[in-house]
């Protein structure tokens, strides 16, 4: 139980961002703390402080949390029970109440502790600017408005890269293996990933030979991939190239 | 123009005119626009689970068809049904779009009533929106979880089929309980098919335009009910009325708060805590600046919200006298549309994620039982549970699909 406990604790340490130092967290519970005092009306205090804290210590609670995770048959997703507690609401309703006679000046220092403590959130990684309406890499939509067939749909093998965009832009496009080949806590096992990214040189027989079994119309690789003989000499066409991507197609 | 008269018919006039139900069957203090436009989504929401879920189920051919067939109907029918009673009651058609709370004044009087520092707040509020909605439009935000939700509407729009055809690679499949219950990607579909927008671009492009909106009027509509009233000398008759409305032992409490400036402030704070909620990955405010259009995250910023602002109406009620300082009835009519709100909330949350359902019900369960202690009255439990039974049958659902294999 005390191992479940602090299994909890590190999760609502990873939610709240403590390893990267932000510690928004402590302004909700402050608040929280303060709400507890402050708030009178016996409804708000239901909804605003008795039910968070309930939440809170059911959260912790290794008990609650075994019974959570046999239910849902998954332990990820633990997190998301954090979500009830609707932090900002809470917060941001606490801060008023706490700065009722300077509301401006406190909530001007509220917003200043709120950027010091948080995080911007398009400063991160995964945020770029859109190349397309898609939202999606503009080499994906040339590489599939260059493959897509008229009628019918096709199989594509293409490098890890493109694997999350491809069947956003085409669904007539299908992959041999998709996004779950990626996520390695998966634990996914695929010959064909094996031979065409975690080869530290793509073995082209045996890799002709797998990708024939789907089979595979166009092969998409990067072009500094390094094989043991160009696909050319094994069937295929060198059918274009979009960026760094080189289009190959079965001609057999 | 064929995507533009889609978009505004399946996402503002529909929602709109089926949200008039709810409304109709609500005190007339808690109308408003705001209140009926988020009330038709919930409600619209609701049908399109309580259509395609079964759907998903129990037909596996071109079943994407069939649903949107069902829901197109239902959905013109009960917009129908909201407008027909509106004006009904009203006899007119400016009554649809006319703000009914006796307590709260036209958008045009609001403003003028306004002093230059609350219209510079809300100034610096709608900057801090039009930002994130620029953010959401010029910006592409990478999400691996799109290779599948995103990619399931696409083959429901251009497949016309739900959950056979596994999104990530394109091979057919069983049925995958787990997302096959939260059909928020088929309402995606829906509209993406209606209005003739590649489901990619609606999911994120579009959507934002909507769902960011809709979330900070869930913010408004409980700012609102947190720090109702008027300032001070401005309209005496509406603050003595509100007053009275009050319970003395909480007025006391309240009277510093209930006052409309207080919003602006509230909504900037919500606004900068959505910006800068960026703690981790995996908080409710990063999903929804950045994975806006998938289901758990219209779970988590929009649906867990609405529940809290359901909470606070429906307490709230219990102590107040209507605007004409009667007594407002506990039970009947001018509270069954808030009920009726609560399930379809519930309801959604369904649609969105399959554990929503479970957090909501937890949330559900807390709230009341914290709500039967501050009252003294156990029938709370008794509402909230009822509430509840459209979640209790799609756990049941799930949990028969998911594993049922086990019985054999």
């Amino acid at each position: 139980m005390w191992g479940i406990f602090l299994e909890s604790v590190v999760i609502f340490k990873n939610y709240m961002g403590f390893h990267q130092h932000r510690y928004l967290a402590f302004l909700y519970l402050g608040i929280l703390l303060y709400l507890w005092f402050a708030e009178k009306d016996r409804h708000r205090r239901a909804v605003f402080v008795y039910a968070p804290t309930l939440l809170l210590v059911m959260f912790f609670c290794p008990l609650f949390r075994k019974l959570f995770v046999r239910l849902l048959d998954d332990s990820e997703t633990y997190y998301r029970l954090l979500w009830l507690l609707q932090m900002s609401l809470v917060s941001a309703y606490g801060i008023i109440r706490l700065c009722a006679k300077h509301r401006r000046i406190g909530v001007a220092l509220a917003c200043g502790v709120i950027i010091v403590c948080g995080d911007y959130v398009y400063d991160s990684e995964n945020i770029s600017r859109a190349e397309n309406a898609y939202h999606l890499p503009q080499e994906t939509i040339e590489i599939v408005d260059l493959i897509e067939p008229e009628e019918g749909r096709i199989t594509v093998l293409v490098p890890a890269d493109l694997i999350y965009y491809i069947r956003q832009y085409s669904t007539n496009i299908e992959l041999p293996y998709g996004r779950e080949m990626l996520i390695a806590r998966w634990d996914y096992h695929h010959p064909m990933y094996e031979a065409m990214e975690q080869a530290e040189v793509i073995e082209t027989e045996t890799f002709v030979e797998l990708a024939r079994e789907y089979p595979c119309a166009y092969i998409v690789l990067k072009e500094d991939r390094e094989m043991t003989q160009p696909l050319t000499e094994h069937g295929f066409e060198l059918y274009g190239q979009v960026g760094e991507f080189v289009i190959y197609r079965d001609m057999e | 123009m064929f995507q533009i008269t889609g978009i505004l018919l399946w996402l503002i006039i529909i929602p709109y005119c089926i949200g008039l139900i709810p409304a109709a069957f609500t005190a007339a203090d808690r109308r408003n626009p705001a209140f009926v436009f988020l009330a038709g989504y919930f409600v619209m929401w609701a049908l399109f689970g309580l259509v395609t879920i079964p759907v998903v189920l129990f037909v596996r051919y071109d079943n994407f068809i069939l649903a949107s067939n069902c829901f197109m109907a239902l959905s013109i029918l009960c917009a129908a049904a909201g407008v027909g009673l509106t004006y009904r009651r009203k006899g007119s058609v400016r009554a649809l779009v006319r703000t009914e709370n006796p307590l709260q004044e036209g958008f045009g009087n609001a403003v003028r009533r306004m002093s230059w520092a609350e219209r510079v707040e809300w100034l610096v509020f709608f900057i801090l929106l039009g930002f994130q909605l620029y953010k959401a439009a010029a910006y592409a935000s990478f999400d691996g979880d799109d290779a599948y939700y995103v990619t399931a509407s696409l083959i429901a729009q251009q497949a016309d089929t739900m959950y056979t055809i596994l999104p990530l690679t394109g091979r057919h499949t069983g049925l995958d309980i787990r997302h096959a219950l939260a059909v928020f990607p088929m309402w995606i579909a829906f509209v993406a098919k209606k209005s003739h927008i590649h489901a990619t671009i609606l999911s994120h492009t579009v959507l934002p335009f909507l769902l960011l909106p809709l979330t900070y009027l869930v913010y408004y509509e409980i700012g609102r009910l947190l720090f109702d009233g008027r300032k001070n000398g401005q309209d005496k008759g509406r603050i003595k009325r509100a007053a009275r409305r009050v319970d003395s032992a909480a007025s006391e409490n309240r009277s510093e708060l209930r006052s409309g400036e207080n919003l602006p402030l509230f909504m900037i704070l919500m606004a900068v805590f959505q910006i800068f909620g960026n703690v981790s990955i995996y908080t409710n405010e990063t999903f929804f600046l950045t994975r806006t259009w998938q289901g758990k995250a219209v779970a988590g910023s929009l649906v867990i919200p609405a529940l809290l602002w359901m909470f606070l109406l429906l307490s709230d009620g219990r102590e107040r006298k209507d605007a004409d300082g009667l007594r407002a009835k506990r039970t009947g009519t001018k509270r069954a549309g808030l009920w009726l709100l609560l399930t379809c909330i519930n309801m959604t949350a369904g649609i969105c994620s399959s554990i929503a359902v479970f957090l909501v019900s937890i949330l559900m369960a807390v709230t009341a039982v914290c709500l039967a202690f501050v009252e003294r009255d156990c029938k709370i439990l008794i509402k909230m549970g009822a509430v509840c039974i459209p979640g209790a049958v799609y756990v049941l659902a799930y949990l028969i699909v998911g594993y049922g294999y086990l019985l054999q």
